[in-house]
């Protein structure tokens, strides 16, 4: 005999896995089984294609920590480039949302012409982007005699950086550009009135009583442009493919070629659990400070 | 700030967006171009546009089959996220317990994951299910994929929504799955609009996964793995890659355009709320 | 009726084998989408002559991302590619052996080099290649360069002369990293010499560490290549990929580029009347040694595991003996074959290949495809590396050196 107690706790629990058990499955069949594949094989000896993989233990792992210049180099480019990348997003978006927002004219029109880049795919961005640096830099060139079209703006290591930091940003502010927008427009118009009227300037206006009203979007903002950045490949991939030699190698791209470039699956796949690691760690500290200042706020 | 300041304002932002969107520009009137005029010059406005390009693109990229593909696999792999992760953030909103918080976590990890890391498993996994080769397949591998982060926006939408209401509709005991779908799923719009939009943005775009899914099923490609294609076989052919680009991604921004209203409604209400 | 019912069912089950048969298709992964055209036609050709349908899937970039995902999930493709001497032993698993297959001795025993592994031949050798230096005669004849270069200081003396008349010397290609060792490599091609001929023996002083590249003193002329290609090589020459080789050059834009008869469709298909032909390469530091660089490395394997083998080696077959496969080569696709009598191609780098080696002329095999998997792209990027400034020329031998190492040790 079931008591009514056990039968309403039955209930729910039925309850609750009618309603969560289909998402559940499909991110575990789809996203958690083969991560957890790749684990498995980030401790062997592999080259993709061998029947049998070779276990190894951890020498991957000590590989990895001890001897990759490679990742090394991959680690710091990824490091400078999603700093970069986070910061001019997250502070162009907000400067263009702050003026739209300020009653100029055509701002649906103007929003929709930021968003544009947005809506393409990234391999299409990438080659694109590949022609008006070739082609189309030398037209320019020939039309304007302006140095900065002369120079080797995907050839240069120290310049690719640049113009692949620049293609990215331009491809993405469009999206937390509408963010913020809307953020800007759940702060109450009697708020900013009383300001005005209070004889506020704009500076302090916006550092003392807007920035701190639309945390919330600069906490998913900058969440989002974190992961992206850490994650970055497509658009380098189709750009640079990651040259010259190694300049704007990414860890994502890294892993990429070690994996397939290089035929070391093993490797490779200890490689990606670190990249994993790296932006599980990086996103949940900066959710944690970000949501901490917004209750605050 | 003043009419004036506001003029100028406005006139600078006009400039900086063409400045902005200049590229695409230069995409659009090279693709009316004939091959000898690109090589020539870059920036020069076709002396004779004609849709030469266009017609020759659309043939050999197989446009109307591809455009429907990738057209199924959108819309097949966006109403699974939905209803999956709706659903799924709905009720582990709702729970508060101990096992709701794990599984919450375990939902929402995978947005972390990189998906080179496991691509090629994943591939493995789909041919075991029989996923491989077509359109189907690609569209229910999305629903994996795309829940995670809608569940997370669904999941901090429903924080927003007053408990009395879904009381409400429970009272009667009707199935939760049921009452789910009648009362509870309308109040979601907003944010359910921002994740049609979001996944239906990222599907049509996407390209690896198709790559690796679809490879060796040549009635099944889509719309990026064609102009993936193009730029291979015609490297030096910037006329047809330029239409091919073109053909691509128009319908995304007719898209967009259509909705644009709907779509930042969406996006605001659920990204800024969760 | 018991008859008829008899009948009838005979009739269905040989109507079933016999369709069985004719409605094959073997599924085919290859490269080179410049080729993807004579793949179709080749295609359309065997449908027409067996029934069979070949459905090709042609990648360039990602090609090995996706045979890996396909290989690895048991959708084997009868046939795919890759190739020679290293990836004999990558996809040892998969390949089916052809020694003894009766088609084999209709292929020239040099193609077969390659693929042979412990007598075994493990693949079909697709085209034979050649790369060197490509020059545009027209443009050295106008500069006043009579005789043409074969050492790096001749090389140089030639760059004078072109920069004299306005002309840029190379476009060099350096943002594909693949350019690197064909170009590298070619330098260092008689490296045999030291190893009593045996390019086998070099290689494995590499894998067991006993050679390192730092000790190679013709390194010295590798760099100094590289460094003149990039010297003469225009105002942005890591940006110089190949469409922009093909595309300046048929424009007579500049006067050389380093490639292989496989470029002169492109080239010829933007300008059909450019006279072209090869530069030997500098190799080993004297003029004598100087050469091409001649093998057969694009290979077509066989799946071992694959659905339809017995069709896939059918199809191989026709290839190398039916009127149409013995000529899509030569005339479809332009370049040299590997099977035996085949007629040549006239495609001028073709031509001049074969007549070159008629002369005696030095030509060396792909030696550098025996170098451990993964070692081609790795090599090539650090080199790329060098050019870009972004290591000397120390640094960049002890990169390639523990590079190396890495590689061959995980094999």
């Amino acid at each position: 005999m079931i008591s009514a107690r056990s039968k309403k706790r039955l209930g729910h629990a039925v309850d609750f896995m009618a309603l969560t058990a289909p998402a559940i499955i499909v991110i575990l069949v789809f996203v958690e089984l083969p991560f957890l594949m790749s684990v498995a094989y980030s401790f062997t000896k592999w080259n993709g294609l061998d029947k049998v993989p070779q276990f190894i233990g951890l020498a991957n792992y000590r590989e990895l920590f001890t001897d990759d210049p490679d990742m090394a180099h991959a680690f710091v480019f990824t490091i400078a480039f999603t700093a970069l990348m986070v910061l001019l997003t997250n502070v162009v978006a907000m400067l263009l949302a702050v003026v739209l927002d300020g009653g100029i004219k055509g701002r649906n029109v103007l929003r929709a012409a930021f968003y544009l880049p947005n809506i393409i795919s990234l391999i299409i961005i990438g080659y694109v982007w590949r022609f008006i640096f070739s082609k189309g830099f030398d037209s320019f060139l020939n039309a304007t005699h302006a140095g900065i079209f002369g120079l080797s703006w995907l050839g240069d290591g120290k310049l690719a950086f640049f113009s692949v930091l620049a293609v990215s940003v331009w491809q993405s502010i469009g999206f937390y550009l509408v963010i913020y927008i809307a953020g800007l427009q759940t702060v109450p118009r009697d708020i900013i009135e009383a300001s005005l009227l209070d004889g506020v300037g704009s500076g302090t206006r916006f550092w003392r009583i807007t920035l701190p009203m639309i945390m919330p979007s600069v906490t998913v903002c900058v969440f989002y442009s974190l992961s992206n950045a850490l994650k970055s490949f497509d658009v380098i991939f189709s750009l640079t493919s990651g040259g010259p030699g190694t300049a704007t190698t990414s860890i994502a791209l890294d892993i990429y070629k070690t994996a397939f470039g290089a035929g070391r699956f093993g490797y490779g796949s200890a490689k990606s659990v670190l990249l994993f690691l790296l932006i599980m760690v990086v996103t949940v500290l900066q959710v944690t400070v970000f949501k901490r200042r917004e209750v605050e706020a | 700030m003043s009419r004036f300041a506001s003029r100028v304002l406005t006139a600078a932002m006009f400039v900086i967006a063409a400045v902005y969107l200049y590229p695409l520009f230069l995409v659009v009137i090279n693709s009316f171009k004939t091959f000898a005029e690109i090589t020539t010059n870059v920036i020069a406005l076709p002396t004779r546009p004609n849709l030469d390009n266009f017609k020759n693109a659309f043939t050999l990229m197989q446009y109307p089959n591809l455009f429907v593909n990738t057209l199924l696999a959108t819309a097949i792999g966006t109403s699974g996220v939905v209803l999956l992760s709706s659903a799924a953030g709905y009720k582990l909103s709702r729970t508060k317990t101990r096992y709701s918080w794990l599984v919450l976590i375990l939902c929402i990890a995978p947005m972390m994951i990189p998906f080179q890391s496991f691509m090629i498993a994943l591939v493995k996994v789909a041919r075991f299910l029989h996923l491989t080769k077509t359109i189907y397949g690609l569209g229910i591998i999305y629903w994996g994929l795309g829940a995670p982060l809608s569940l997370f926006m669904y999941h901090g939408f429903v924080k927003t929504v007053p408990k009395e209401l879904d009381e409400c509709a429970l009272i009667d005991g009707s199935s939760s799955l049921r009452t789910f779908f009648a009362v509870i799923f309308p109040i979601l719009k907003p944010v359910t609009v921002s994740v049609v939009v979001l996944n239906a943005m990222w599907m049509w775009n996407d390209f690896l996964l198709p790559l690796l899914v679809l490879s060796g099923a040549k009635k099944s490609q889509t719309l990026q793995l064609a102009a993936y294609n193009f730029f291979g076989q015609y490297k030096i052919e910037w006329h047809y890659a330029m239409a091919g680009v073109l053909l691509t991604i128009t319908p995304a921004i007719l898209f967009y355009l259509a909705l644009q209203k709907h779509i930042i409604e969406g996006m605001v209400s659920g990204a800024v709320k969760g | 009726m018991k008859k008829a019912v008899f009948a009838l069912s005979l009739l269905l089950v040989v109507g079933a084998l016999l369709a069985g048969q004719s409605g094959v298709t073997l599924k085919v992964m290859f490269y080179s989408p410049e080729l993807t055209t004579q793949y179709n036609d080749m295609a359309k050709a065997y449908q027409a002559a067996t029934g069979t349908t070949l459905d090709i899937t042609v990648l360039q970039d990602d090609y090995k991302t996706v045979l890996s995902a396909r290989l690895n999930s048991g959708d084997i493709p009868d046939v795919f590619m890759s190739s020679a001497y290293a990836d004999n032993a990558t996809y040892k698993d998969y390949i089916y052996d052809l020694t003894g297959q009766d088609f084999i001795k209709q292929l020239e025993p040099t193609a077969l080099t390659g693929v042979t592994v412990g007598g075994k031949v493990t693949g079909y050798p697709f085209l034979v290649q050649s790369h060197s230096f490509i020059y545009n005669k027209k443009i050295f004849a106008d500069a006043g360069i009579k005789t043409l270069p074969r050492t790096i200081s001749e090389y140089e003396a030639a760059c004078k002369k072109l920069t004299a008349k306005g002309i840029q010397p190379f476009a060099t290609g350096f943002k594909e990293w693949w350019v690197f060792p064909q170009t590298a490599w070619q330098v260092l091609a008689s490296i045999k010499d030291s190893y009593g001929g045996d390019y086998a023996k070099f290689v494995a002083a590499l894998d067991s560490g006993a050679l390192k590249f730092k000790n190679i003193k013709e390194m010295t002329n590798v760099f100094d290549m590289l460094d003149l290609i990039k010297k003469y090589g225009g105002p942005k020459p890591l940006e110089s990929d190949f469409n922009d080789q093909c595309a300046s050059f048929a424009a007579g834009k500049v006067a050389m580029i380093h490639q292989g008869n496989w470029a002169e469709d492109s080239i010829k298909k933007s300008n059909p009347s450019i006279d072209i032909g090869y530069l030997l390469g500098p190799t080993g530091g004297s003029a004598a040694k100087a050469g091409i660089m001649f093998d057969s490395n694009q290979t077509i394997r066989i799946a071992k595991d694959g659905a339809n083998r017995a069709a896939a080696l059918a199809w191989l077959k026709w290839l190398t003996t039916s009127d149409y496969g013995k000529k899509w080569i030569p005339e479809k696709i332009n370049q040299l074959s590997p099977i035996k009598g085949a007629e040549a191609s006239s495609a001028t780098l073709a031509k001049e290949t074969v007549s070159l080696l008629a002369k005696g002329t030095p030509s060396y095999p792909w030696f550098y495809q025996r170098f451990p998997a993964g070692a081609e792209q790795g090599l090539g990027t650090i080199l790329q590396g060098y050019s870009a400034g972004q290591t000397n020329r120390q640094q960049t031998l002890d990169q390639l050196d523990a590079l190396y190492t890495k590689l061959a040790k995980a094999q």
